[in-house]
């Protein structure tokens, strides 16, 4: 009987310790995003002074508007809009027809594509920023965004996904629809696409994150402040005039996380969900 | 006789299979393969990042990296960086993961598991001028926080002593929700009813662990620790924000020793020796992970 | 009209030749079942009829018509598939109806034809649901109520019945034979069941390594079969054939129903048995019988105890010659004489 009492209040100090821990582990995880929103409205004496504030003690917007008057982060917004959705758009059409045909087609040639496809996936964009630079430059086309979306959409590890699936669609259900009559495109929108859906859905949320938050290739790739992205112009944002002003760095820092985390506020699992299968695929 | 065998319609099918390949074939050759093989022969040449002048050198540009201390460095920082990115993020994901798949607290499960994951989704440029205002030295809230507890000030990016274990803490931090993710759905994988087979045979949790669980799951873990190093190879945007490889050199790896030889200094040729020996790590690697995955199959 | 006819046609895949030389004519309105076992070639020959394989050499007819060179989609035939193959992502509704839709058959005329179709399969309340949402039975309705809407010349179907559990199997079969009766097409039907093939076929096609072993009404394939492997393939237990017995390598088999534990006066032959095995079906016992010339099977009510010792008769008119290449030899007078002399000792 009294191993029994001892054993529940045993039970009941670990479940209020595992609580415990995790409420820890939250905070560890969401104060630096709470910490860069506080310090994005406080005023700058506000912002330094010692003991720092928890909770600002007046609310300054006007840092906001300050952000977008020293650096033009309008443009950096529309470039990052502009390169995102022109990657996530244009890579569906050319990684669509190379998952169908790797997956449903027999040609000579066929394995050293696929080859192309692993190799993609390997050499990492830190390897290939250089060679891509000379041409890009040689074509002189470096002041334009096109250096920030033509090697993107080609997206290897998304024709890698894409290919699975559509394999693991029965070869009857393509043959049904040969005999009812449809054609290769038909076939194509109406029975493999909707049945790769969730592949889809997945490629196109992993390539809009990284497209929005790569830092590296714009950095190298652009020269103009005109075709700055958001990540580059936000880096660049504390080694301007701004020097030391947290509180403006921190409100351009927002503008830049706060459109990626809306989206996974939105779709959270899913999102989980899409960086697992990436992982282990 | 042959070729007349095959039918109109498996030409029409060959065809097709071509066409829709192309494209992708096409970007592939000069976005991948044609870069990689003219890194290789850039890297035997001189000359600036401007002028499309050069002048074929032989090997002495590597002759330059590898007489170079500051290269020599570099490799040992990235080695370092990797071992303790690698090891301290797999620990802490391994504890995390099995913490969190033996507490029954599914909502309260889920929150951790959507908040510990959050810095992955963001851009390293966020998290890195983050952090470089949290560890700023004197206004920063880290030494705040310690000189409001009485303890002294720790130098965080500004030493070369502590810098490198700062930048790997903030990658640690940005990355482990990712590989929390991961080892979590290695652990699905494990049959619920080994679990019951053990506690039937009275093991001690931590003997279940040691014994089942890790077992268990150790290909996978393997696997992810090489996807990991190769991933941790390549770190470029954190440094470039938060310490340029400062203090002296005391966080310079390998991918910013090649941006800083082609942009600061113009001179691709250096920049491309390096980029070969990159190449060289990542093929490495990578047959390492082929090897590694072979044997995960074998488990399952 | 639906006759099918198939012209010295050869398939290969890669080095592998699957059939040889095959000849085959379909009567138009014909109940056709091609029937063998796994490998011999009858999904083969129905996927080259579709036009989803292509002959390596020779002619594909259709109502008469060269279809060769005619993709699947326009050779006005429509098929069944064994896992139903139906398009998960769209509802009934659109799974009946997308065939229509590629025909560009005008809205109206479609809705009206899925409606009259799924009400003859009393599908009409599921119209809305996706294939993930219904039991085997239904979605085997959805798959016959999609080749049913598009009013083909041939009904094609591969062992469309063997995913459903033995009851639905047994009403699916009358439902088919039903419904081929009500449409008069013309139905192939692939199947590896030989009690599918004789309660539906009104001709059996009987297959084997990619030749026809033989082609003919259920009937006529049980009364009258070609060759050893024909007798044997139908009928439960199969025939007994006796093998080393008569001169010549010539060979006799009788059906184990056709083999009496009562003396009958008809002409017959007399064996000595005893019985080893009894197994109670109900209405009729199987016996497994040891002979002097191996084991025999029988299929009888007569009641026997195990290890009891019998004579058992059995009718000349009920016995089958078979030549030394297993194929069917007349049983003329002089053969009778010779079949008495050698059960005499």
């Amino acid at each position: 009987m009294q191993t029994y009492d001892r054993d529940i209040i045993i039970n009941k100090i670990v479940r209020v310790l595992n609580v415990l821990l995790k409420a820890i582990v939250i905070v560890i995880f969401i104060f630096p995003f709470y910490w860069m929103v506080v310090t994005s409205v406080k005023d700058l004496a506000e912002a330094l002074q010692f003991p720092p504030t928890l909770i600002p003690a007046s609310l300054h917007w006007e840092n906001y508007t300050h952000v977008f008057e020293v650096v033009p982060i309008t443009q950096y917004f529309r470039n990052s809009v502009i390169v995102s959705v022109t990657v996530l758009v244009l890579q569906y059409l050319i990684i669509v027809p190379a998952a169908y045909s790797l997956s449903r087609h027999k040609y000579r040639g066929k394995k050293l594509f696929f080859g192309l496809v692993l190799l993609g996936q390997m050499i990492p964009q830190q390897i290939t920023f250089l060679p891509v630079y000379f041409m890009f430059s040689k074509v002189k086309l470096l002041n334009t965004l096109l250096p920030l979306i033509l090697p993107f959409i080609s997206n290897p590890f998304g024709i890698f996904m894409l290919r699975q699936y559509f394999m693991q669609i029965p070869q009857e259900v393509i043959e049904a629809a040969k005999l009812d009559d449809a054609s290769n495109m038909k076939i194509m929108f109406r029975v493999m696409m909707p049945m790769a859906k969730p592949a889809l859905v997945t490629i196109g949320l992993l390539s809009f994150i990284s497209t929005w938050n790569n830092y590296f290739w714009p950095l190298i790739m652009t020269s103009s402040e005109s075709l700055r992205t958001l990540p580059v112009g936000v880096a660049a944002l504390k080694s301007s005039e701004t020097l030391q002003m947290w509180n403006i760095i921190m409100a351009g820092n927002v503008v830049l996380v706060l459109p990626i985390l809306i989206v996974y506020i939105i779709a959270s699992k899913k999102i989980r969900n899409s960086f697992t299968y990436s992982g282990i695929k | 006789m042959k070729k007349k065998e095959r039918s109109a319609s498996g030409k029409r099918d060959r065809l097709l299979g071509i066409v829709t390949a192309s494209p992708a074939a096409i970007l592939l050759c000069i976005f991948t393969v044609y870069p990689v093989i003219y890194l290789i022969y850039r890297s035997l040449f001189s000359g600036s990042l401007i002028s499309a002048e050069k002048e074929f050198v032989g090997i002495d540009n590597y002759r330059e990296i590898f007489l170079d201390e500051t290269f020599h460095k570099v490799l040992v920082n990235t080695i370092i960086y990797t071992v303790l990115f690698v090891g301290l993020t797999m620990v802490l994901a391994i504890i995390i993961a099995v913490w969190l798949n033996s507490s029954h607290q599914k909502k309260l499960n889920n929150m951790v598991e959507a908040c510990i994951f959050t810095p992955h989704v963001i851009s390293m440029v966020s998290v890195s001028i983050v952090f470089l205002w949290l560890m700023e030295p004197d206004t920063g809230f880290f030494n705040m926080v310690l000189t409001s507890l009485g303890l002294d000030k720790f130098a965080f990016l500004s030493s070369p002593s502590t810098a490198m274990l700062s930048l790997v803490l903030v990658m640690v931090w940005k990355s482990v929700g990712y590989y929390v993710l991961l080892v979590m759905a290695a652990l699905q994988t494990v049959p619920a009813s080994i679990y019951e087979a053990a506690e039937l045979d009275n093991a001690s949790k931590s003997r279940t662990f040691f014994k089942i669980t890790l077992p268990m799951i150790s290909p996978t873990i393997l696997f992810t620790c090489v996807v990991a190093s190769i991933a941790s190879f390549r770190i470029f945007d954190a440094v470039n924000v938060m310490t340029q490889g400062g203090p002296v050199d005391s966080t310079n790896t390998l991918v910013y020793y090649i941006y800083a030889y082609a942009f600061r200094y113009g001179n691709p040729g250096v920049a491309c020796a390096a980029g070969v020996v990159l190449l060289v790590l990542v093929c490495v690697m990578t047959y390492v992970q082929f090897g590694v995955s072979r044997n995960k199959v074998h488990y399952q | 009209m639906g006759t099918i006819q198939l012209k010295n046609v050869k398939k290969q895949f890669d080095k592998d030749v699957v059939i040889e030389n095959l000849n085959l004519e379909i009567a138009d309105g014909s109940f056709t079942v091609l029937v063998g076992p796994s490998g011999c070639g009858k999904s083969t020959t129905l996927r080259m009829i579709t036009g989803l394989d292509d002959p390596t050499e020779g002619e594909i007819y259709i109502d008469g018509q060269k279809v060769n060179d005619i993709t699947p989609g326009k050779r006005d035939i429509a098929m069944v598939f064994q896992n139903y193959a139906l398009y998960p992502t769209m509802t009934v509704r659109q799974n009946i109806s997308f065939g229509l839709e590629n025909k560009k058959i005008p809205k109206k005329e479609r809705e009206r034809r899925v409606k009259e179709i799924c009400e003859i399969v009393g599908l009409t309340e599921y119209l809305d649901r996706k294939p993930a949402k219904l039991s085997g039975g239904q979605r085997q309705r959805v798959a016959l109520a999609r080749a049913m809407v598009k009013q083909p010349k041939v009904f094609l179907m591969d062992e469309p019945l063997s995913n459903l559990d033995a009851k639905l199997r047994a009403q699916m079969r009358v439902e088919l034979i039903e419904l081929h009766k009500r449409l008069g097409t013309t139905f192939v039907y692939v199947t590896h069941d030989q009690t599918e093939a004789m309660s539906m076929a009104d001709t059996i096609v009987l297959m084997k390594d990619g030749e026809i072993v033989q082609q003919s009404s259920p009937r006529e394939l049980y009364n009258n079969p070609n060759n050893v492997y024909a007798a044997q393939f139908i009928g439960t237990p199969q025939m007994n054939v006796l093998r080393d017995m008569l001169p010549d390598g010539k060979m006799l088999g009788f059906r184990p129903e056709k083999l009496y534990f009562h003396e009958t006066d008809d002409p017959h032959i007399t064996i000595k048995v005893q019985v080893a095995t009894k197994e109670m079906l109900g209405s009729e016992i199987i016996y497994s019988l040891n002979s002097k010339y191996g084991t025999l099977m029988a299929k009888t009510d007569y009641e026997l105890d195990t290890g009891a010792e019998a004579s058992v008769c059995v009718p000349l008119s009920s016995v089958y010659l078979f030549d030394s290449n297993e194929k069917r030899a007349e049983l003329d007078d002089k053969e009778v004489e010779v079949i008495k002399a050698s059960f005499a000792e």
